[in-house]
């Protein structure tokens, strides 16, 4: 990375670390989580984008180079071949279900049926194998047929690929424009998984009434896995938070979220910050009812996307002096409104939530793809003029690859551990060398039949 | 209010089913027992409208009304009792948005509130709702949406039913937390509804 890349990179970086950690900096970063503007903006469709990695890179370093004053921001897609190999069903994707120029969609459904918790909950593995993934892979409904192995196979080759497709285009973003990224690796609310992918809204608004008992145990073993699936896929050198998407808590009332929601959520964020993480949370729809458990949160350490339902004002009230919040601009300003009328909502914003620090600007969780051009330029602009603190420079970035001692975390599971394969073979030379890749490639194994 | 639409209104699901089956045993029409749901879910509206109750509550209200009209219907064909209705709507979500959990809320809170529904299904194209208003009559079309990309779409079924010279005949809502009043002023729409009751209030008011 030329020198001039690197400082750029640098100043970016601690510029948005320290708006997330209430710590002072030069101005109000301007850290878009996902901008689906940057697609609509480069011509291509979300097909072409999202088939040929060669095109998602260069929107995005295009995206960069236009808007230099960006500090980060994230095109929030999918590499599709990944699900067209098993035929997933709970994306609809552009261009083969789809118009090629709409988003991906999600298709919510009960693909765990309401006498299916205890399974789920004491045989995780079978109850993925032989009920979930025949419902939702197209490609493993005949289990045990060789197209359904040669799913499995391409399946484990293409989630390789989509690794490294993520490893080369944040490399490249860093070393030719000086682009940090907003977010790295994923964790779920159990409730968000358990009500999202398996039993649907309504399936899940039935259980609360009818079996709340295995729901709360359910998100509780869920718990362990998920915290896993994050350690995974998060940044290594914690430089970026772990994103997480919750998305059901708009549709609780304050007695089902303390009931069903926030103890597991509040357990899994707690035990990664401990072990040295951020996170980068988006409040779906109106967070209010809820929010004020955010403060119980440790301080600096929860990034939160305010979305447009919600109260900006009332957040910053609620938990601002805890955590950095994001949002206030509505979505139809962006869309249909002026550059005059965005402009005044910055500097209002600037003035008040962001006065001292503690806000980032943006749409309610993301910049829409009908964002008009000149609407995103006031914004940035007035950024630029009302968002300043002091003359700079940001600080450093911080990065730390060490968990510190003491900090236990859930050991990760397995189908196949390592002492049942053991037996089986008598090993005259290295017992650990063995050990060590059978162990790896398990867990990797193990985050895959979860990825879905 | 009586015991079956407190216990409605409670969510108390055994004991509005019991209380069904007890009045049914003691030869109540399946109208009177319809009465005292509605006085109960207009309650639970009540609740819903001064953040009482929140969504999954409204939903589940929907849900025990749904069962106990699965229970009365059959005594009502066989008795031959004319269909109930509060009125008719279509209902759909607009072309390339295939999101369908708003507006399955929506049609079973007005299904559960007498109103017969046309339910379109997602990804719908305008000429589709122009033919359901036409073909049903409808005073009330209700057009949903999650993706804040459907501006133009919503826009475009407005004007369809304008160019169909249906525009009079019915009142257009637009529904989904993207909608609000600059957004209804730029489809052309005649109101907005961003949760289910307010939804079914317009209907109401329409139809009344």
């Amino acid at each position: 990375m030329a020198d001039e890349i690197k400082a750029l990179f640098n100043q970016r970086l601690g510029r948005y670390q320290a708006a997330i950690a209430l710590e002072p900096t030069d101005r109000i970063p301007i850290a878009f989580n996902t901008t689906y503007f940057a697609e609509k903006a480069s011509g291509y469709t979300y097909q072409e984008i999202m088939y040929d990695p060669e095109i998602w890179a260069k929107v995005e370093i295009e995206f960069a180079k236009k808007y230099p004053e960006l500090d980060t921001f994230r095109t929030n897609l999918q590499w599709s071949p990944n699900w067209d190999v098993v035929d997933y069903r709970l994306y609809k994707v552009p261009g083969r279900d789809i118009t090629p120029k709409s988003l991906q969609q999600f298709v919510e459904a009960e693909y765990m049926k309401e006498d299916e918790y205890r399974l789920m909950i004491d045989d995780p593995v079978t109850f993925r194998m032989e009920r979930y993934l025949p419902r939702i892979l197209g490609e493993f409904k005949e289990r045990g047929s060789i197209r359904s192995y040669m799913a499995f196979l391409k399946s484990g080759m293409a989630q390789g690929i989509v690794g490294a497709i993520n490893r080369e285009r944040g490399a490249r973003l860093a070393a030719e424009v000086g682009m940090p990224q907003p977010v790295m690796g994923n964790f779920a609310a159990p409730f968000d998984f358990l009500s999202d992918n398996l039993r649907g809204l309504n399936g899940i608004m039935r259980d609360m009434f009818r079996q709340p008992d295995n729901v709360i145990e359910a998100c509780e073993a869920l718990l362990p896995d998920l915290i896993n699936r994050a350690l995974a896929t998060a940044d290594p050198l914690k430089r970026y938070p772990i994103f997480v998407a919750t998305h059901k808590p708009c549709f609780l009332s304050p007695k089902q979220f303390d009931t069903f929601y926030w103890p597991t959520f509040k357990k899994g964020v707690e035990m990664l910050i401990e072990a040295g993480y951020t996170f980068r949370v988006f409040l779906e729809g109106n967070w209010g009812p809820h929010w004020h458990h955010i403060a119980e949160l440790p301080r600096g350490k929860v990034l939160c996307d305010i979305d447009n339902e919600a109260d900006i004002f009332e957040a910053k009230k609620a938990f601002g002096h805890q955590q950095c919040i994001t949002g206030g601009i509505p979505n139809e300003m962006l869309i249909l409104g002026t550059p005059d009328e965005v402009r005044a909502r910055v500097k209002l914003l600037c003035e008040t939530v962001g006065k001292d620090g503690g806000w980032i600007p943006h749409g309610g969780g993301h910049i829409p793809e009908d964002t008009k051009p000149e609407n995103f330029r006031a914004l940035i602009d007035a950024v630029m003029e009302y968002g300043r603190y002091s003359d700079g420079p940001p600080p450093e970035p911080k990065s730390n690859p060490n968990i510190p001692p003491g900090v236990k975390l859930p050991e990760p599971r397995v189908v196949t551990p390592w002492e049942i394969k053991k037996a089986e073979w008598a090993i005259p030379g290295d017992e650990e060398l063995i050990k060590k890749n059978w162990e790896r490639l398990e867990r990797m194994a193990y985050n895959w039949l979860l990825s879905w | 209010m009586t015991a079956l639409a407190e216990a409605l209104r409670d969510l108390n699901e055994k004991k509005v089913y019991e209380l069904v089956d007890k009045m049914l045993e003691q030869g109540a029409s399946p109208e009177k027992i319809i009465s005292e749901c509605n006085e109960g879910m207009v309650a639970v509206g009540d609740l819903f409208a001064s953040n009482q109750y929140f969504l999954t509550e409204l939903m589940f209200s929907a849900e025990i009304m749904k069962e106990v009209m699965q229970k009365l219907e059959p005594l009502m064909e066989s008795s031959g009792v004319a269909e109930r209705s509060a009125g008719t709507v279509v209902i759909g979500t607009v072309k390339n948005d295939i999101h369908d959990i708003g507006k399955n809320i929506v049609v079973s809170l007005l299904r559960s509130h007498g109103f017969k529904v046309v339910d379109l299904g997602v990804d719908v194209p305008a000429e589709k709702f122009v033919e359901a208003v036409r073909e049903t009559g409808a005073k009330v079309l209700g057009l949903s949406a999650l993706l804040n990309s459907t501006y133009p779409e919503m826009k475009n079924v407005v004007e369809a039913i304008t160019e169909a010279g249906l525009r009079e005949q019915v009142k257009i809502i637009i529904g989904g937390t993207i909608c609000n009043e600059t957004v209804r002023k730029f489809t052309g729409a005649d109101f907005y509804a961003n949760d289910a009751v307010t939804g079914v209030k317009i209907c109401k008011s329409v139809y009344s």
